[in-house]
């Protein structure tokens, strides 16, 4: 790999890359991200890249295994070129017909195209996809055309461009006014203005100075970082360039949660690629600038997501907060001036200094400017990763773009936030999603989970998940987030278990205030939010589980029965022979019987009962 | 061989207190869990003091002290999994193993843990075994899996 | 020549060498602010939050561990508005809830303002205030305790369970646990627990006197004794 010493460099091998990718007149580019990996995508792949060479056109076939497309339901997904046809579900069994059909004859294989899930169509070619066509997919459309192993692919699209530009001719103060002007704000959650940050940083006359990357993705139910940075690492990469140029530091991290195994291994290969190419290390493109970058794998925290908590990692200590009384832009890893910011904000800065601080804003609301990367998952037809401009109403995204109701059930609430965020309700989806909006009515749009709950959701359930899980991942250190948080816990488990008073909600929200102004950090500070919200919103299933010892939606075990409804039951005995606690009784074509003592509530009866006959109450 | 691989581990990072996460990493990945006598002998080559050692190695989730059963059961607890049932799956699998998650079954051949969210969100509830990821489990398909492995384990040993 | 900075602290303008923390800053002026895992020469970790105040800027008043607060020229804080003296009952109630077994937890929860206790009762023996392994290992460098494990799982022990031998037997981290010393009267059993305050005449002063602690001068904090 030849080095490249100057920006001139870099568009001869672009120019030179380009040449032979149009070499190839037909792509096979399949998914191998995470969520195709475990739909077996990783057995497509070895098949395809087995069977191509034997034929007699396996030269003219390129074959491209690229990171997350982002609609991981569908996977294995596989588009084909020329034709841009687009199957889903792949299997290994498939890939003869793929071959001989659609490869050698462009004949198209009707079972494996897309059928949109509203209107019933199926649909060929990839971007003729509703599900694409409603986003805006600025970010994420990368990811289809590169392979994150091969520094090249990235290369060919325009990557490290911006950077040749901004070190050819941009100084760094004008760096900082494009990216302020540009309104950019962080996308971890926290919403500051990134160009603040940097100032802030920058401003500071200290030598030693740092760049990190927070990939820590702890929200459970997101996973838009764990896409960027398995699929397009090097768009990161090259945004930590520019904002290290920006801001004077030469050293920088990529923090990784263990968790994440492929996108840590994607990182870490995409850096000796760019070190190889002299994209990373001394004197990059001739400039006098010198940076490089380390991976640095996360413990299985998610409190590391806190930016003191995560350098507390870095410095290999323990990971738990400290007061924030002074920036960590001030003062951060190492008490050196630090910029942190999140994997999707990073991955922003390229294409903002390319096309300029307008073309970004053109985008989004007045407040927060351009687009964002939703996770829609949950009770929804279309789940899979979103990318619209800020100011999308929740309405939209869930229906016109997730397509409504997965079962059928009325959708109830959106959860956005993840743990620091709360449920808004069905009569408030006409609200745009950006960052101020959704604060505004009790929720915060986070770092872009978005969970769709129907009517089976038990909201006061969702409320004890989220207590139980930042009790779990709590760092312990503070009295109002370690006890005030268990306390809560405790409340609320009276409630879902049937011991719930009036009084409790009282106190509930007395926690919350507590919990709320006086934690340590934003953990335990945002920690009151989920409660909050499901109060706020649906008071009347707290009531319902307080007054009447009943659960609306049929969740909480302590409050609901199993039974086996006598006029749908055939007898089969599927469910005696299923039922691991010997709880159901009954004869041979007769209708069997529920122990209510026995019945754990397990629910794999309802699984194997075919006639749908059990019934929860 | 045990002291080889700490050697590895260990280069390059002698007396480098700040590395102290990174070489913890690696020993879990090379012994399958932090033994006490390595903790010490990192705390000497590092130069960290052996309290800090321990405090790491119990804060950090992804560090085990006990050695891990032959099979691992990662289910993933993250708020799209959850809304999908992965409760029912953790009921399964205590009423099938009769461990609580984080714990080993005694005859060492099952672990069972909990995770908030592996990233895999579209395809809930989610279960992670020895690295290999299936997706929208039940408590029916979990049962067969485990019983699967347990007559492999029974065929492989007919004496038994 | 130490740089001096003027604040006000409750409306009384306090002087301050820079660098100190308004918590320091407002023991020195004779003005009280309960504090728990404040001991004066080891580090802040602003882990019981009792000391909160609020810093009052740029029209927000934020709220903030006066003990990690640096004091700064022209600072603003309330240490004792309606809404610090809510919150910081509430933090009281949560430990006395927590560790009744405590004379000091059952002092600061008086002098807090706590009145009844909401929750069920525990019976913890420890309230994670971190004075014993600041101790150990800021004036010993002995490291031999430290916190282990995570949230509810969080507690102190030495490495394995096992003391090492680092351990100077000094006896300082049970001299400064609050700990250790029970309750007047007696030890309360699991199921006995309950908010002490049996004294009139500490709930009085507390009531009479709010800016002086129950037992203790000013900036002893719990039990004179406790610390010299």
């Amino acid at each position: 790999m030849p080095k490249i010493k100057q920006a001139g460099d870099l568009e001869t091998l672009q120019r030179k890359i380009r040449k032979a990718q149009k070499k190839f007149p037909k792509t096979i580019t399949i998914c191998g991200g995470t969520g195709c990996q475990a739909s077996k995508a990783g057995e497509v792949i070895e098949k395809i890249r087995e069977v191509i060479p034997k034929q007699a056109f396996g030269k003219d076939v390129y074959i491209r295994s690229t990171g997350c497309h982002g609609f991981c339901e569908q996977g294995p997904i596989m588009v084909l070129e020329p034709g841009n046809i687009l199957y889903c579900h792949v299997t290994t069994e498939d890939i003869e017909e793929i071959v001989a059909k659609t490869i050698r004859r462009g004949e198209v294989i009707e079972r494996l195209l897309y059928t949109d899930p509203v209107s019933g169509n199926k649909k060929v070619k990839e971007k003729d996809i509703p599900f694409y066509l409603a986003q805006d997919r600025r970010l994420l459309n990368y990811n289809r055309l590169v392979d994150p192993g091969n520094i090249d692919d990235y290369i060919a699209i325009g990557g490290y461009m911006a950077l040749a530009k901004t070190l050819g001719s941009i100084k760094p103060e004008a760096v900082i006014e494009e990216i302020n002007a540009s309104g950019l704000r962080g996308r971890g959650g926290g919403g500051f203005p990134t160009g603040h940050k940097w100032t802030e940083c920058r401003e500071e006359p200290v030598d030693e100075k740092y760049v990190i990357c927070n990939a820590d993705e702890g929200d459970p139910g997101a996973y838009m970082d764990r896409c960027l940075l398995e699929g397009n690492p090097h768009l990161v990469i090259e945004g930590l360039l520019i904002g290290a140029w920006a801001v004077g530091a030469r050293q920088g991290y990529i923090y990784v949660r263990k968790e994440y195994p492929l996108a840590v291994k994607n990182a870490k290969f995409a850096i000796e690629q760019a070190r190889k190419y002299g994209l990373l290390g001394e004197n990059i493109f001739g400039s006098g600038f010198s940076f490089d970058l380390e991976v640095a794998r996360g413990g299985g925290a998610f409190v590391c997501g806190e930016s003191t908590a995560l350098m507390a990692s870095v410095e290999g200590k323990v990971g738990e907060p400290r007061p924030k009384d002074i920036h960590t832009a001030k003062e951060g890893l190492w008490n050196k001036p630090t910029v942190l910011n999140n994997v999707e904000t990073w991955a922003n800065v390229p294409s903002i200094m390319l096309n300029g601080a307008s073309w970004f804003a053109a985008k989004g609301t007045q407040g927060s400017k351009g687009t964002k990367i939703f996770a829609l998952t949950g009770q929804v037809k279309n789940t899979g990763l979103v990318e619209v401009a800020m100011g999308t109403s929740l309405h939209n995204i869930v229906f016109d773009i997730g397509g409504g109701s997965k079962n059928g059930k009325a959708i109830k609430a959106v959860q956005t936030g993840g743990p620091s965020g709360g449920c808004l309700p069905a009569s408030h989806f006409q609200l745009p999603v950006d960052f101020d909006t959704l604060s505004a009515a009790g929720s915060m749009m986070g770092s872009g989970g978005m969970v769709v709950m129907d009517e089976g959701t038990c909201m006061v359930d969702v409320a004890k998940y989220f207590l139980n899980f930042l009790q779990d991942e709590s760092c312990g250190k503070c009295v109002p987030c370690r006890l005030g948080v268990e306390r809560m816990l405790e409340i609320v488990t009276d409630i879902t278990e049937g011991r719930g008073t009036a009084e409790h909600i009282n106190l509930l929200e007395d926690l919350a205030e507590t919990v709320g102004e006086t934690s340590l950090c934003g953990l335990g500070k945002t920690a009151p939010n989920p409660v909050l919200s499901t109060l706020r919103y649906f008071q009347d299933e707290y009531m319902a589980h307080i007054n009447e010892k009943h659960c609306p939606a049929g969740v909480c075990k302590a409050l609901i029965q199993y039974a086996v409804a006598a006029e749908k039951c055939n007898g089969c005995g599927s469910c005696k022979r299923a039922c691991p606690h010997g709880a159901i009784t009954g004869e041979k074509k007769q209708v069997h019987v529920i122990d209510f003592e026995a019945c754990r509530k397990c629910g794999i009866c309802i699984g194997e009962c075919k006639p749908g006959a059990i019934m929860v109450n | 061989m045990s002291s080889t691989n700490l050697e590895t581990i260990l280069e390059g990072r002698r007396s480098q207190p700040h590395q102290l996460i990174e070489v913890l990493q690696d020993v879990q990945d090379v012994y399958g869990y932090i033994p006490k006598d390595v903790m010490g002998t990192v705390a000497k080559e590092l130069g960290v003091p052996l309290m800090e050692v321990f405090r790491a190695a119990r804060f950090y989730k992804a560090f085990t002290l006990k050695p891990r059963g032959k099979n691992v059961i990662t289910i993933c607890t993250g708020t799209a999994c959850h809304v999908r049932g992965s409760n029912l799956l953790i009921d399964q699998v205590q009423g099938q193993l009769r461990v609580k998650p984080g714990d080993t079954t005694a005859d060492g051949l099952f672990t069972v843990e909990c995770v908030n969210c592996v990233g895999a969100c579209a395809l809930g509830p989610v279960v992670v075994q020895n690295g290999s990821y299936s997706n929208h489990m039940t408590p029916g398909k979990l049962r067969k899996a485990i019983d699967k492995v347990k007559r492999e384990k029974k065929e492989e040993s007919p004496h038994a | 020549m130490l740089e001096e900075v003027t604040l006000t602290i409750d409306d009384v303008l306090v002087k301050a060498v820079k660098g100190l923390s308004v918590l320091d800053a407002a023991i020195k002026s004779g003005i009280c602010i309960p504090h728990l895992c404040h001991v004066p020469f080891l580090s802040d970790i602003g882990a019981c939050r009792l000391c909160i105040v609020e810093n009052v800027g740029n029209g927000k008043a934020k709220i903030t561990t006066s003990c990690t607060l640096r004091v700064q020229e022209g600072m603003v804080i309330r240490a004792n508005s309606e809404k610090v003296l809510k919150l910081r009952k509430n933090i009281a109630e949560l430990l006395v809830a927590h560790a009744p077994n405590s004379r000091a937890i059952q002092d600061i929860a008086v002098r807090c303002g706590v009145k009844e206790v909401r929750y069920p009762f525990h019976n913890a023996d420890c309230v994670l205030c971190g004075r014993c392994v600041r101790y150990c290992s800021e004036m010993w460098q002995a490291n031999a305790i430290g916190f282990v494990g995570r949230g509810k799982d969080r507690h102190v022990e030495y490495p394995f369970g096992k003391r090492p031998d680092t351990c100077k037997k000094c006896n300082s981290c049970i001299l400064y646990c609050p700990m250790s010393v029970t309750p007047c009267g007696e030890v309360m059993k699991t199921g006995e627990e309950h908010l002490c305050g049996k004294c009139d005449s500490q709930m009085t002063m507390a009531e009479k006197m709010p800016g002086a602690c129950v037992w203790c001068e000013t900036g002893k904090s719990f039990q004179c004794a406790r610390y010299a």
